[in-house]
């Protein structure tokens, strides 16, 4: 899969690497996908959802597919045609390993009308592809030097074209954590608990719920030790990073989880108050993506 | 903007405007949700679960007729499981009547559904009431 070397790369190494790519982007694809595979709401969402929301999550997943490829697709060396084909082979291998996956379950069976087998497959693809994707950065990184990379400080250069310093643009850090939202969203966003604790919940909760989502997006990246922990340098007081990435991650998760709920149709006839309390049940799981996701990547 | 440098980030120290901007407005944002919720938890006295329902459409369908309706939840409260019952009256006897279960009437929301009866009710009066409900 790893285009630029494989083509440089002798016949045979080309597409041997290319398939442990493959391999890696359908593992991943399994690892993320199945939870949502095997969700009931998911499949009935299949055939209910409203076709048009439909067809806005899938286009939109596209450019974020993009985006996310040229992010972590081959590290910090693609160039955006590389990006994009790497998108498109997540894209169909997040539709295929979907596919097979809820035919192996009986969930689709040959009697069945087109568009139910398209809807189930479509809403499936979304949540698959981008685990392709992580899957293909995730499980071991790049083909050629991949076991070296993750332990290796001062491989840096090794890898021949990965620079040692890069810089994160801000949008690109907002970008990330919209991602991680998402991801987090579309496997607890469908299920009807999600609903059922906002309605279970008194307002009080939800302010505790606030409280608690902010602190953990905040402590997840700058005071918990994790690999790729986020440092703030000595003199900066800590409230600047907190401004200016843990405030707009939560916005970012808020409008993720907005933006999700409406796609399933939970907002609909819905007043103000319900909406919000939807928003921020589901924003805790986001802010805990958000967070992890610029950890992560 | 954050810098990584062999696989460790640091922050940046001075960063460009637009993230204190951000920053500005995700803040407002925030406070101005946790002040709308505090408002409700403050001044949102504690309801029942308070239905009305009106009849949107009736329109004869292939071997029945259809009666659609939306069910208004006017309380602070969200009602789950509510049993909404349809009956046609013929000079008080009921003729027929049928059920339907909605999973959730949300609070101060509208969820609709329909009823769907053998005959027309034509002149004769139609009753439709939630007779039930359990708290989620």
């Amino acid at each position: 899969m790893n285009g630029a070397r494989a083509e440089r790369g002798n016949d045979t190494g080309g597409s041997r690497s290319f398939l442990i790519g493959l391999g890696r982007g359908a593992a991943g694809a399994m690892l993320f996908g199945i939870p949502m595979l095997m969700t009931m709401e998911l499949w009935q969402l299949g055939f209910y959802i409203e076709r048009w929301r439909l067809f806005l999550l899938l286009v939109v997943n596209i450019p974020l597919l993009i985006l996310l490829a040229h992010r972590i697709g081959f590290e910090r060396t693609s160039t955006f045609g590389e990006a994009c084909r790497d998108a498109t082979i997540a894209y169909g291998l997040g539709i295929v390993i979907s596919a097979a996956v809820l035919v192996m379950l009986g969930d689709i069976k040959p009697h069945m009308p087109l568009s139910e087998m398209l809807g189930k497959i479509a809403i499936q693809s979304v949540p698959a592809s981008i685990g392709a994707l992580l899957g293909r950065s995730q499980l071991g990184g790049q083909s050629g030097n991949d076991d070296r990379e993750d332990d290796g400080e001062e491989d840096g250069q090794g890898g021949g074209a990965v620079p040692d310093e890069i810089s994160t643009s801000y949008s690109r850090e907002l970008f990330l954590m919209a991602v991680g939202a998402l991801f987090l969203n579309l496997n607890v966003a469908p299920t009807e608990e999600i609903i059922l604790i906002a309605y279970k919940m008194t307002p009080w909760h939800a302010l505790v719920t606030i409280a608690l989502s902010i602190a953990i997006m905040h402590g997840f990246v700058y005071a918990v030790a994790f690999k790729g922990t986020h440092e703030i340098s000595e003199e900066t007081p800590w409230w600047h990073a907190f401004f200016r990435f843990t405030l707009p991650g939560y916005m970012v998760a808020m409008l993720i989880s907005l933006y999700v709920l409406w796609t399933f149709g939970r907002l609909d006839d819905t007043a103000l108050t319900q909406m919000l309390m939807s928003a921020i049940v589901l924003s805790f799981p986001g802010a805990i993506g958000a967070a992890a996701a610029r950890l992560i990547l | 903007m954050t810098t990584t440098a062999n696989k460790r980030h640091t922050e940046v120290k001075e960063p460009h405007w637009i993230e204190w901007a951000t920053g500005m407005v995700s803040a407002l944002v925030v406070v101005a949700t946790i002040a709308w919720v505090a408002y409700q938890a403050w001044t949102q006295e504690k309801m029942r679960p308070d239905f009305s329902i009106a009849i949107t459409e009736r329109r004869q369908t292939e071997g029945g007729y259809r009666v659609a309706f939306d069910i208004a939840n006017k309380a602070t409260a969200t009602a789950a499981a509510v049993t909404v019952r349809g009956e046609i009256l013929d000079g008080g006897n009921i003729v027929e009547d049928a059920d339907v279960t909605f999973d959730y009437v949300p609070a101060e929301s509208k969820s609709s559904g329909a009823i769907l009866f053998s005959q027309d009710p034509g002149a004769r009066e139609l009753r439709i009431r939630a007779v039930g409900y359990i708290d989620p």
